[in-house]
């Protein structure tokens, strides 16, 4: 392809990255602004046209701190657990093997159904009384008594977790496999002429060469996280009380049930603020190479 | 890899000519209802829609179902852009907050329009939760009270007579205690007394309120402004339905999982001899499990009293949209759906009963009818929650509290106070 | 080689390897298998307790149901239109602005990567609304294309990312290799780089259609008529007020979860076979 005008190669950036910066801020710039002035609203009609009052009433809601923590250790966990996974799965999965295609695919395949479902499903699996799960554990033996997965306090949040690693580590696994199919054949081959062993070629030349794509991963996994919401939403509706409420869901509990859109504004400018403070260690990371 | 450049600009062409839609001929008007996605009731639905068009042949109806979780996300978002449809359904409890946005159209002219005594034929409670500022913003539809319904053949097996339902919440426990046993004599209990909601779904309070108020407690003080919670009479009623579950244990595990069809699918399938439902009960429970024949094995009784009788109220709610392009067809619609016609419909149908004094009370078909004779002769008992905006999040406070104390986090003392701190809180925003 | 040394090197690392492979095959099949089990009930087998695992009664009920009774035939049809739209479009963009970032060191790069990342952390929740009310004023409110916009810009930041990361492994010496033969940026671009990163391509197409194909809350609101229902709303429809038919619903979601299986076998053909049997590797 060639364009009739000379353009200076140094100018040719604008090509690429302004037609999707032209959309992003046509698409999303509108509800954007629109969403966060609403968070500097007053709640009630009548009172001064802009103030603070939903920030601050953020940092005397006991619910708010208690959702806050439960996000990061969903966040935390989940995505240790699925760079993990994802990882150990992709490292099988690059090796030659019979039948690897339908490895892959089976691998694949709980990143497929939607997360809403996937909610509705684990849901009724769980269930204390009627649940698959507990009815394969009983009859291996694994456990005598039906556990409680969504109701006891203790487990509540793991077994929401533990669903979120099943259904997301596809994805991470996806990203490290292609990374890992990248790197040279010749480097482990060189590497075992010079006598090294699996393990060493594992951490000197598969961590390094895949370095890049885990931190792609993580920063993308740990974005997608914090906006779970499907899932969470139709397995636990954040209960009991709050110990499965996460910062998505409790955004949408005061926007659609509450109808309180100041408050909900006010939330998720500050989830937007915490992520962004998170991930500019990324940002500056992935902007300073070369 | 042009290839894939070109795919692309071909999908996006191809879709531009799908989005062309035809503009609408005649009057149509936009009726949305969560029953559309039930087939309990779309074919009734689907029924009056044609009788409707029979006698307004110049008003077409698009019927949009929306399932039922998601009808307020998807009218709120509909009405926040002035793109709600013409008349949708909603549950009472709802209108609140709907009033309260300006997405309800105030329905006063028609009425007038309809000359006096229109109103008469419904029921007083109902109208007056359809109003706000003292017009008349909604039109009333299903009318229903919870009441209790029970397996006499569960009752017969634990050597309680079927025609002797509990009374008193007391009686109530002793029956629900003798009701949860080991049925196959494996050594576990297979079977509990008493099915109920602990899930945070509107469906929930429906369910406590028979005990609370009847417990003589309420939630928030009359004047509404502040929580009634700390009274010793409402720390009764929490701790009485905790411990139904913890202490007393007549309640299935998993008690803060469970919502309204869980329950129902227990009742179905015999795990529970007890819940408190109403007029949908007995069809659901019977399309869950034909074998179990609900029609005949479970009986409906007045929900369980202490102190008073009294139940909680169901009652659902037609709107019209305040941005209809068609308020005088619009109005046809509502009338139609709710006239005294086909209500009876409905309940025929149904087994719904209706705001309407001259079906609920009169027809023959409802005052025949096992369950719904039952309902009917609830609806005097029947209380409603306090019609406040900021209902729903303090039903979510309360249920949380509940929910932790029903998980052993913390005893209902302490729970219920918190809760009655928080409330306090919302109220004084 | 030694008895030993055999264990240590072939036989034990294998077997663990077998192990490791059924279980991870269990992991992700086993609720499949009760996905499966359950549409082949009967509805109120599917409420049995305790649940059997074989069907009692087996029914391909559910299976012809959702084709019968609930036009799942043209929420398909839209699902497969706006994702596929949806995977194509937010790939492409997103590689052009990856090579973009990666390539080129422009005055405002940085901000605008930050920009990028930045509009993936608003809440969709709230961007619902406003986006609607654009929509309608526009009349696209109830269209596909309406859904593809807002699903191609939210996965838009993603692509990039992820196409970014694909490319910066890329060498630039191939880039000043085909310069100097005479190439132009855009020809790089398509026929030296997208050919090279194309497993990760596969990656981000198969991200982008899955998560326009599962998303429940935007097509919710945007969309309202039948005819521009899509899968997923189609399935969550299944959840009513008084129950859930479960047979139904897992029926659904199993064929729901069709199109992307055979899409990412599609896309390991012509992608990853097709195009890097031309390219050169590293």
């Amino acid at each position: 392809m060639d364009f009739g005008i000379r353009i200076k190669d140094r100018h040719m950036w604008a090509l690429f990255v302004l037609p999707g910066v032209l959309l992003l801020v046509l698409v999303l710039g509108f509800p954007a602004i629109t969403s966060l002035s609403y968070s500097i609203k007053p709640e009630k009609a009548g009172a001064a046209s802009y103030t603070l009052s939903n920030y601050a009433n953020l940092l005397k809601d006991p619910f708010f701190s208690k959702t806050f923590w439960n996000t990061a250790v969903f966040v935390f966990l989940s995505v240790a657990s699925h760079i993990i996974l994802g990882l150990a799965v992709a490292v099988v999965l690059n090796r030659a093997l019979p039948a690897r295609p339908l490895f892959r695919l089976i691998a694949l395949l709980p990143w497929v159904v939607p997360d809403v479902v996937v909610g509705i499903i684990w849901k009724w699996m769980y269930d204390p009384i009627y649940g698959a799960l507990n009815d394969v554990l009983l009859k291996i033996g694994f456990i005598s008594t039906p556990v409680e997965w969504l109701s006891n306090p203790k487990l509540a949040l793991f077994s929401v977790i533990l669903v979120n690693l099943w259904r997301g580590f596809p994805f991470v696994m996806l990203i490290l496999l292609a990374g890992l199919q990248a790197i040279p054949r010749h480097l482990y081959e060189a590497a075992a002429i010079d006598g090294a062993t699996k393990i060493q070629s594992f951490f000197h030349i598969t961590i390094p060469g895949l370095k890049k794509m885990i931190v792609v991963a993580l920063a993308l996994d740990i974005v997608w996280e914090v906006r779970r919401f499907g899932l969470i939403q139709a397995m636990t509706k954040g209960g009991p009380g709050v110990l499965t409420e996460v910062l998505s869901t409790y955004t949408y509990k005061q926007y659609f049930q509450f109808f309180r859109f100041e408050y909900a504004s006010a939330i998720a400018v500050v989830m937007t603020v915490v992520l962004l403070l998170v991930s500019l260690p990324y940002i500056w990371m992935i902007s300073q190479e070369e | 890899m042009k290839k894939i450049g070109i795919i692309g600009i071909c999908t996006v062409v191809v879709l531009a000519l799908f989005c062309f839609q035809p503009a609408a001929a005649e009057v149509t008007l936009r009726f949305s209802d969560w029953h559309l996605t039930e087939d309990v009731w779309n074919k009734s639905l689907n029924e009056g829609m044609a009788i409707f068009h029979k006698r307004y042949p110049n008003i077409k109806v698009t019927l949009e179902p929306v399932s039922y979780g998601e009808k307020e996300t998807k009218y709120t978002v509909e009405s926040a852009a002035g793109r709600a449809p013409d008349v949708f359904h909603v549950h009472a409890f709802s209108l609140p907050m709907f009033f309260g946005k300006g997405f309800a159209k105030d329905l006063t002219p028609f009425i007038e329009k309809e000359g006096p005594g229109f109103l008469d034929a419904w029921y007083p409670l109902p109208l007056k939760l359809m109003k706000h500022n003292g017009k008349i913003h909604a039109m009333p539809g299903d009318y229903m009270t919870m009441v209790l319904f029970y397996n006499t053949e569960m009752f017969k097996a634990a050597g309680l007579d079927p025609n002797k339902p509990p009374k008193t919440w007391d009686e109530f426990l002793t029956y629900a205690k003798k009701l949860t046993r080991d049925t196959n004599g494996d050594g576990k209990v297979d079977q509990w007394g008493f099915g109920t909601l602990g899930a945070k779904s509107p469906g929930f309070s429906l369910r406590f309120g028979p005990f609370i108020w009847s417990f003589g407690a309420d939630y928030l003080t009359p004047d509404m402004k502040r929580s009634a919670l700390d009274s010793a009479k409402a720390k009764e009623a929490f701790a009485f339905f905790v411990e139904l579950y913890t202490k007393h244990k007549v309640v299935p595990p998993g008690l803060t999982a469970m919502g309204a069809q869980d329950v129902r699918t227990q009742l179905a399938q015999k795990k529970v001899a007890m819940i408190l439902g109403s007029g949908w009960t007995p069809p659901i429970v019977n399309k869950i499990n034909p074998d179990l024949k609900a029609f005949e094995v479970l009986k409906a009784a007045p929900a369980p009293m202490k102190r008073k009788q009294a139940t909680a109220i169901w009652l659902s709610s037609w709107v019209m949209s305040p941005n209809t392009k068609h308020p005088n067809e619009a109005w046809e619609l509502m009338k139609f759906i709710t006239s005294k016609e086909i209500e009876l419909k409905w309940f025929v149908d149904n087994r719904v009963t209706s705001s309407r004094k001259d079906v609920s009370g009169v027809a023959p078909e409802i005052l025949n009818d096992k369950f719904a004779s039952v309902l009917a002769s609830q609806l005097p008992y029947g209380k409603v929650e306090p019609q406040i905006k900021q209902w729903p999040e303090i039903m979510d406070t309360f249920t949380t509290s509940l929910q932790e104390a029903v998980v052993g986090m913390k005893t209902p003392e302490k729970a219920l106070a918190e809760a009655h701190e928080r409330i306090n809180a919302i109220l004084a925003r | 080689m030694k008895a030993s040394s055999f264990f240590l090197k072939e036989f034990f690392p294998k077997t663990i390897l077998w192990v490791f492979l059924i279980a991870l095959c269990l992991y992700c099949l086993f609720p499949f298998t009760w996905m499966l089990s359950t549409s082949l009930k009967t509805e109120a087998e599917a409420f049995r307790i305790p649940p059997t695992w074989i069907p009692l009664k087996p029914t391909v009920d559910s299976f012809i149901g959702i084709w019968v009774r609930k036009n799942f035939g043209i929420y398909f049809f839209n699902s497969t239109v706006i994702s596929l739209a949806t995977a194509v479009l937010s790939t492409f963009f997103g590689a052009l602005a990856g090579y973009g970032f990666s390539r080129f060191f422009f005055k405002g790069r940085r901000f605008l990567i930050g920009f990028f990342l930045a509009t993936q952390m608003l809440p969709g929740v709230l961007l619902v609304g406003p986006y609607f009310k654009i929509l309608s004023r526009i009349g696209l409110y109830d269209t596909r294309t309406g859904l593809i916009i807002a699903f191609l810009t939210i996965c838009l930041p993603f692509s990039t990312w992820m196409m970014k990361g694909f490319i910066d492994k890329v060498p630039v010496s191939m880039d000043q290799s085909a310069m100097v033969d005479g190439c132009s940026r855009m020809g790089i671009f398509f026929r030296i780089i997208l050919p090279v990163v194309a497993p990760g391509m596969v990656a981000t197409i198969l991200f982008a259609f899955l998560l326009a194909w599962g998303d429940l809350l935007w097509a919710l609101c945007i969309t309202t008529s039948e005819p521009m229902i899509t899968v997923t709303l189609g399935i969550a429809r299944t959840v009513g007020e008084f129950r859930i038919i479960w047979p139904m619903l897992m029926a659904g979601s199993l064929v729901g979860g069709m199109p992307a299986i055979i899409l990412y076998i599609f896309l390991q053909r012509l992608l990853v076979q097709g195009l890097t049997a031309g390219a050169v590797k590293g």
